[in-house]
């Protein structure tokens, strides 16, 4: 065949490079979701002559839009792609890499080191590298004949851990033998990761059966559901729920004998309620969903994107009783970083 | 030698290997994918451990891709991923090939 053995960078700013490359998705029916800024991938690709025959691009540690020309049919071609992909991400030191793909890629993608996490009916997520969701379970603290007890299990992005949060904690706590609270890792909250997690631990530290772990790349994250960091997309979130939820089921409950999963109530964001409902569609019967009703003080919900508003607009006493101490306080300590930080650009509205 | 950070060397075009050394609490761990490996895995794994034991690493966990490589790829892409690991890459060891 007459193509070069070459990946190039493509460069996607360049309209001219840009239309090869939509025509190459268009052929294998790869639609690109329009909330994804072309600043934010990295693209490489194979041409023959002028022609753009085969292309991946990654975003942080997913690779995505995978596509070689079906006239070349060609599996040197995808391997050279994911091969390149892979050797890029290496160079940055980032070894943990997800893929998101058409259940018809799946072989593809085992044959090059991918182990699959979960298959739904419109995609399967795949994952390689240096670790492994078998690697994440083992770090997982458990108790002694877990398997007989009654395990529980709370997914939160906790942005900040408000009153509504611990609510939902001590409800879990007060019927279960053990509760587990994953925090969402996924960094791109108004609070940073280390932040939430140390609120939320701060926070339950007096209830002795909750344990406060990290949800890893597992749940909630870019890998799981990147959709949810974005408001309201509720056609693409419907199967991304559906991928999350099919992966907490099967890796996540299973092995650690969780049988319920606690939920809030959710009144305001779209994007949870679509997640709530898929949770509530896929989980049982083995894992069952428990959604508890919202806290309410002085007829007011409790929600952090009340918390994170009344952080921009400097009114941080009208939400003294959201909070618990130990959130209200280190809001208040650290009230200019945070104010900044939405100057910046930081998006409050979505989770 | 010690695993200081996770490392790769190879590609997944046809006759290479794709070596990622990461760190491991004890032993060496191999993971390995290959389309012969009914037939070539015990000594794809084999050349593995003894390139790794030249460098005398002894805790390691280690993802082999393998396409096809025939034992002096197994050994060179080996010992690429594993002086990247133990941050020694800038002293090959030539004696151990």
């Amino acid at each position: 065949m007459g193509y070069e053995q070459d990946v190039k960078r493509v460069n996607l700013k360049n309209p001219y490079y840009l239309k090869k490359w939509e025509n190459l998705l268009q052929k294998v029916d790869i639609q690109v979701s329009t909330e994804v800024s072309i600043d934010d991938i990295t693209c490489v690709g194979v041409f023959e002559a002028d022609q753009l025959i085969a292309t991946g691009s990654f975003q942080e540690n997913i690779l995505k839009y995978i596509a070689v020309d079906p006239t070349y049919h060609d599996g040197k071609l995808f391997n050279l792609i994911i091969s390149t992909l892979i050797s890029t991400l290496a160079q940055q030191q980032i070894f943990h890499i997800f893929v998101f793909t058409k259940p018809i890629y799946q072989m593809s993608f085992e044959f090059v080191g991918f182990k699959t996490l979960v298959k739904t009916d419109v995609g399967v997520l795949l994952e390689t590298g240096d670790t492994a969701i078998t690697d994440y379970l083992a770090t997982i603290p458990r108790i002694a004949n877990q398997k007989n007890c009654k395990i529980s299990a709370i997914v939160m992005n906790a942005n900040p851990f408000t009153l509504g949060h611990r609510y939902l904690v001590e409800e879990a706590s007060k019927s279960s033998d053990l509760v587990y609270i994953f925090v969402v890792k996924q960094d791109v909250s108004l609070f940073k990761t280390t932040e939430r997690f140390h609120l939320v631990q701060v926070g339950v530290s007096d209830l002795s059966n909750v344990r406060v772990v990290s949800g890893d790349e597992y749940m909630v994250s870019y890998a799981t559901f990147p959709t949810y960091f974005i408001p309201d997309k509720t056609n693409i979130i419907r199967y991304q729920t559906e991928m999350d939820a099919t992966l907490f089921k099967q890796k996540i409950a299973k092995p650690l004998h969780i049988k319920t999963r606690y939920l809030g109530e959710e009144p305001f964001s779209k994007t949870t309620e679509v997640y709530n409902e898929t949770l509530k569609r896929i989980l049982p019967p083995e894992v069952q969903v428990e959604i508890i009703p919202r806290l309410k003080i002085n007829t007011q919900i409790i929600s952090a994107t009340k918390v994170r508003k009344a952080i921009q607009q400097n009114q941080i006493e009208t939400i003294k009783d959201f909070l618990p101490n130990s959130t209200y306080n280190y809001i208040r300590d650290h009230l200019k970083i945070l104010q900044n930080s939405i100057k910046e650009g930081m998006n409050i509205d979505g989770n | 030698m010690e695993i200081k950070s996770t490392a790769m060397a190879g590609t997944l075009e046809s006759s290479d290997i794709q070596i990622t050394i990461s760190s491991n609490k004890s032993g060496i761990q191999i993971d390995l994918n290959s389309d012969v490996a009914k037939i070539f895995g015990k000594q794809i794994k084999k050349v593995i451990i003894e390139s790794l034991n030249a460098l005398e690493i002894k805790n390691a966990k280690v993802k082999a891709v393998d396409q096809g490589a025939l034992d002096c790829v197994i050994r060179a892409r080996t010992l690429a991923a594993a002086q990247r690991a133990t941050h020694t890459a800038e002293e090959p060891e030539w004696e151990v090939f």
